[in-house]
């Protein structure tokens, strides 16, 4: 038994860092196992024990700076044969499974640079068009697999798709730094590689080795240990129509899967030999269709190149910037807002804005008002009714207001009956009650419909039917304020009409300003549908109604 | 007595595709009844069809096989041939494996009614038991695999002892001295070669110009010059008339082999091909189409027109294979099951177990050109094979039909001893999609055989080095 001291030998280089100490006080190492791993400015390497022994002392830390000579540790060697005196000057530079072997029986000089042809580098994760993390789904390598360059080494998920990491070179892994489900991003260690070196520096090799000077341990790679990514990997499904045009290279599990699925495996790319379709490529066409924004029925998103891809909004940590609470949306709010988005994301709309004068209608209906008081009939008529009259007058006038595109998108279908959704505000949230057959009912009926629509809305007392089979909506904020807005189509109808608060305005009547009170009006609509011309006519049909409700009659 | 069973599922007719569709189902969750019109399960297959005709088969090549032996400088003795043996030997391997299907049902809990049964609505079938007992089964969903029955000839007398079909043939009553087998198709072929080699002189009739029509020419050929001493074989030619006397059977002939007057043979063996039992289960009490020849029109799920109930095997259509109406079997039963599968495969082999054997998958040749394919044939001759000239059977060659611009395996036939063996590579390749250069760097084991197939891929690939390399000479000038 003795005690030897680890000296770090030539490691071609004045002063090299040390990444990782491999062992502890106390292990039993065998030969040739690493003690510490250091990086030159070209690869990283392990300096092994020289012989099997326990490791009595470290002299390094990870971030030390070494050169050769300098002392690493202290080992206890196993046995009284170890040949103490060359012991020092041992430790090889390579990796014990690249040097060819006669190397280590040479003299106590300098260790030869026979292995220079292997070398270890580091394989990150490349540029992979994402700026935050992305979830690591599969890691497809272990330690000691022999794996080529382009060979996949983890599989990511973005938002998009899934994509491989490949490596950069051919080699055996050394070690795998990622696990299922990490969060990764650019720059992120994969793995540790022992490369094959190049040919090139393999035929080298044996000639330097004969002259064993104070040779550079490693010579200089011919393969750049760079971790520079290759180009992105590609997302494997973004594209459409049909990729296979001939015939289909897979197997007949393959094809019962895509059956299962309903794949059209010509539209699906394989990533196999020859084209060869794979599992994967059918589980990844299938999670990329998944995770593609769907076209609504109809919509002319649905043919079109890509469907929408929309960036994903980005987890914020609010509490940084000061307190918060978390709130549950309703119930409603919960409901709504896909079909709202969608209704935003695939009616093109354009919003027509208009006045209507409605000095006399609101002359008109407070005197009614004082006779419903009278005759005590248990409602009060509201402006928006003589809204709701007057827009079933102009659906009546303009019959493409009243339709809906078919499911294909070919044709119009136009509806007879005139029913109107009135957007109601709840505690809970936007519900949207319809009132049927307006062109058939009187001002006080639907005075009284009204009421009750509203009252059971707010009671939360609706039910499903009462919310169907609208023709057209109406959202008035007048109530409350405001000079216009945007309302979204609730499809499948193909306009609504928002209703703001009225004024009192000055209109010129040809001599002089007349004080009008004037009920602004803002009708969004499908432009699929409807165009810009037929919009406008439809809204000053309406104003003019509004302005002179005898016209209601005619 | 009668019982009334109700049952989520019933398959009438449990041959190879009736027990798959029952066990199948039954594996899946499924309640299921089996009725069967035969006292065994595994209808003609295991009883009186492929098991059987192997085990007589295995007779007929050993006593080949030593035979042949004589001239390599081993000469057994004249066989001598215990018919009674035979047949219980035979009897005993289908015995052993309808046995085993008995006790797979009863494991699985397939309920199994013995009688014949049919339908009388679209909800129910009617069993009336051999023991005379009928059952009543109500059904969710029913899988008709009637199978198939022997096609009888009208001028041929069928209540004659000495007329016999494929089921007769197995009997194996006697040696007959004389024998016609009318019908060169596989299965007169298979029991030809059986009784030649117990000692009959066998003709062979057939009215088209090569024997096994659907298998390609060249193929066919080989097999042809083979036995052409062992068996009269008369092509283009067809059986007009057959006067049964005391003395034997007259057969007059018509066509190009035709001899000029009747000729006398001691059996007859009618192996003319199999018709469709659609007819013969009352299934349009069902509601169930059924075509005039009595097969049953299927969708890619095994559906007949009515959509609960389904049919698969020989009924559905040509090919009338055992391993074709498994496959159907387990698609018709995982459909019933609410998966989503069909029945979609790419190729279905056919083998003739011959001597020597002819296999085929995928296209041939015949129906490559008639389909308008680009294909690229190659051919390795057995003679170059050393496994075979070991086994003196050089007469076989394994072809391969590849798409000629992408390589592609489209088919590929087998003559030759144990062709049968063989052909599974070639059906992986179809199905898989697999290539020349697939096929040619699959290291195939030395000396087999089955090297042939990757060797015919090397002569497609031009890195053959067992043979001239027409390829690469080419390439040279």
């Amino acid at each position: 038994m003795s005690i030897e001291k680890i000296l770090v030998p030539d490691v071609g280089g004045d002063e090299v860092e040390i990444i990782e100490i491999c062992v502890a006080v106390g292990d039993s190492l065998e030969a040739d196992e690493g003690i510490i791993t250091v990086e030159t400015d070209k690869a990283s390497m392990d300096i092994p024990a020289p012989f099997a022994g326990e490791l009595l002392s470290l002299s390094v830390s990870v971030g030390d700076k070494i050169k050769e000579g300098d002392l690493i540790a202290e080992m206890k060697s196993a046995s009284a044969a170890t040949p103490a005196e060359e012991a020092p000057a041992a430790p090889v530079v390579a990796t014990p499974a690249a040097a060819p072997a006669p190397v280590v029986d040479a003299a106590p000089i300098a260790a030869t640079p026979a292995p220079s042809t292997v070398e270890i580098i580091d394989i990150a994760v490349p540029d992979i068009g994402e700026d935050g993390t992305v979830e690591v789904i599969d890691v497809l390598v272990s330690v000691g697999d022999v794996i080529e360059e382009e060979d996949g080494l983890i599989t990511l998920e973005t938002d998009k798709a899934t994509m491989d990491v490949p490596s950069t070179h051919a080699g055996t892994v050394k070690e795998v730094f990622i696990s299922n489900g990490d969060k990764v991003k650019q720059g992120s260690l994969v793995i540790k590689l022992e490369t094959a070196g190049s040919e090139a520096a393999a035929i080298v090799a044996p000639a330097v080795a004969a002259a064993p000077a104070p040779a550079v341990a490693v010579a200089a790679p011919t393969v750049t240990p760079t971790t520079a990514p290759k180009a992105a990997p590609v997302p494997h499904h973004p594209q459409l129509g049909t990729v296979n045009k001939g015939s289909i290279y897979t197997s007949p599990s393959i094809r019962r899967l895509a059956r299962e699925f309903g794949v059209d495996l010509t539209l699906v790319k394989g990533t196999g030999r020859k084209n060869r379709i794979l599992k994967d490529d059918v589980q990844s066409y299938v999670k990329y269709e998944l995770s593609r924004p769907k076209a609504n029925a109809g919509s002319s998103v649905a043919a079109g190149e890509g469907g929408l891809q929309v960036v994903s909004a980005r987890a914020i940590d609010f509490s940084k910037f000061g307190d918060i609470e978390t709130k549950p949306l309703s119930r409603i709010q919960k409901i709504s807002g896909p079909f709202l988005h969608r209704n935003w994301v695939t009616i093109p709309h354009v919003t027509q804005f208009d006045e209507a004068d409605i000095t006399n209608v609101e002359a008109f209906r407070k005197e009614q008002n004082v006779l419903c008081e009278k005759q005590k009939l248990g409602f009060k008529i509201t402006p928006l009714v003589f809204v709701l009259k007057a827009a079933a007058n102009a659906l009546r006038a303009f019959p493409t207001f009243n339709s809906s595109l078919s499911e294909d998108g070919e044709s119009l279908i136009l509806k007879k009956y005139i029913h109107i959704g009135i957007a109601v505000d709840t505690p809970n949230g936007l519900v949207v009650p319809v009132v049927r057959d307006v062109d058939q009912k009187g001002i006080h009926q639907l005075s009284r419909e009204l009421l009750e629509i509203s009252m059971k809305a707010r009671d939360g007392k609706l039910k499903a039917t009462d919310m169907q089979g609208g023709c057209f909506t109406i959202s008035s904020l007048g109530g409350i304020g405001g000079t216009a807005f945007t309302p979204i189509v609730n499809a499948p109808e193909v306009a609504i009409l928002g209703v703001s608060k009225s004024e009192m305005k000055p209109k010129w009547n040809g001599k002089e300003f007349e004080p009008k009170l004037m009920l602004p009006l803002s009708m969004s609509y499908d432009h699929r549908v409807i165009d810009g011309a037929l919009a406008a006519r439809f809204t000053v049909h309406l104003a003019g109604v509004m302005s002179d409700i005898r016209k209601l009659i005619l | 007595m009668s019982n009334d069973i109700k049952t989520q599922v019933v398959i009438l007719g449990a041959g190879p595709g009736g027990y798959s569709a029952a066990f199948r189902a039954a594996d899946l969750g499924l309640d299921v009844v089996l009725v069967e019109s035969r006292k065994t399960l595994g209808g003609v297959c295991l009883n009186v069809g492929c098991i059987p005709s192997k085990a007589l088969l295995h007779v007929a090549k050993v006593i080949d096989d030593a035979a042949a032996m004589a001239s390599h400088g081993v000469t057994f003795g004249k066989p001598e041939i215990d018919l009674d043996k035979i047949r219980s030997w035979k009897d005993s391997v289908t015995a052993q494996l309808t046995g085993g299907l008995s006790g797979m049902a009863k494991s699985r809990k397939v309920t199994t009614v013995y009688g014949y049964g049919k339908f009388t609505s679209d909800k129910t079938i009617v069993v009336e038991g051999n023991d005379g007992e009928t059952t009543t089964i109500s059904f969710d969903n029913a899988i008709i695999a009637a199978g198939s029955s022997v096609v009888n000839l009208p001028f041929i007398p069928t209540d004659d002892p000495r007329v016999i079909d494929s089921t007769g043939a197995l009997e194996l009553k006697d040696v007959p001295a004389e024998m016609l087998v009318l019908g060169g198709g596989i299965i007169g072929l298979e029991m030809g070669t059986v009784y030649k080699a117990l000692g009959s002189n066998v003709s062979v009739v057939e009215f088209a110009d090569q024997l096994v029509p659907a298998a390609d020419k060249d193929i066919v050929r080989i097999y042809t010059n083979y036995n052409k001493k062992k068996f009269n074989i008369m092509l283009s030619t067809k059986v007009v008339a057959v006067e049964a006397k005391d003395d034997g059977l007259y057969v007059t002939f018509e066509g190009k082999k035709a001899p000029s007057d009747p000729v006398r043979y001691d059996k007859i063996l009618v192996a003319v091909g199999r018709k469709p039992n659609g007819h013969l289960v009352a299934a349009d009490k069902a509601g169930v189409n059924v075509d005039e020849r009595g097969f049953i029109n299927v969708s890619k799920e095994l559906r007949t027109n009515v959509p609960h109930i389904f049919a698969i095997g020989d009924v559905v259509g040509q090919p009338m294979l055992a391993h074709k109406a498994v496959h159907e079997a387990h698609v018709a039963a995982e459909v019933i099951s609410g998966k989503k599968h069909t029945f979609e495969p790419r190729c279905i082999p056919s083998i003739a177990y011959t001597d020597p054997e002819m296999a085929w998958v995928g296209v041939t040749e015949a129906e490559a050109k008639e389909q308008g394919l680009n294909i690229e044939v190659a051919n390795f001759p057995w003679a170059a094979s050393g496994r075979a000239i070991a086994s003196a059977r050089t007469e076989g060659k394994t072809k391969m039909i590849f798409e000629k611009e992408t390589g592609r395996v489209l088919g590929g036939a087998i003559v030759g001893i144990n062709a049968g063996e063989l052909l599974g590579e070639i059906c992986l390749a179809v199905e898989m999609g697999a290539d020349a250069e697939d096929l040619a760097l699959t290291i195939h084991a030395h000396p087999t055989l089955n090297e042939s197939i990757g060797l015919a891929a090397e002569i497609f690939e031009g890195s053959i080095t067992d043979l001239p390399n027409a390829k690469a000479a080419k390439k040279k000038k």
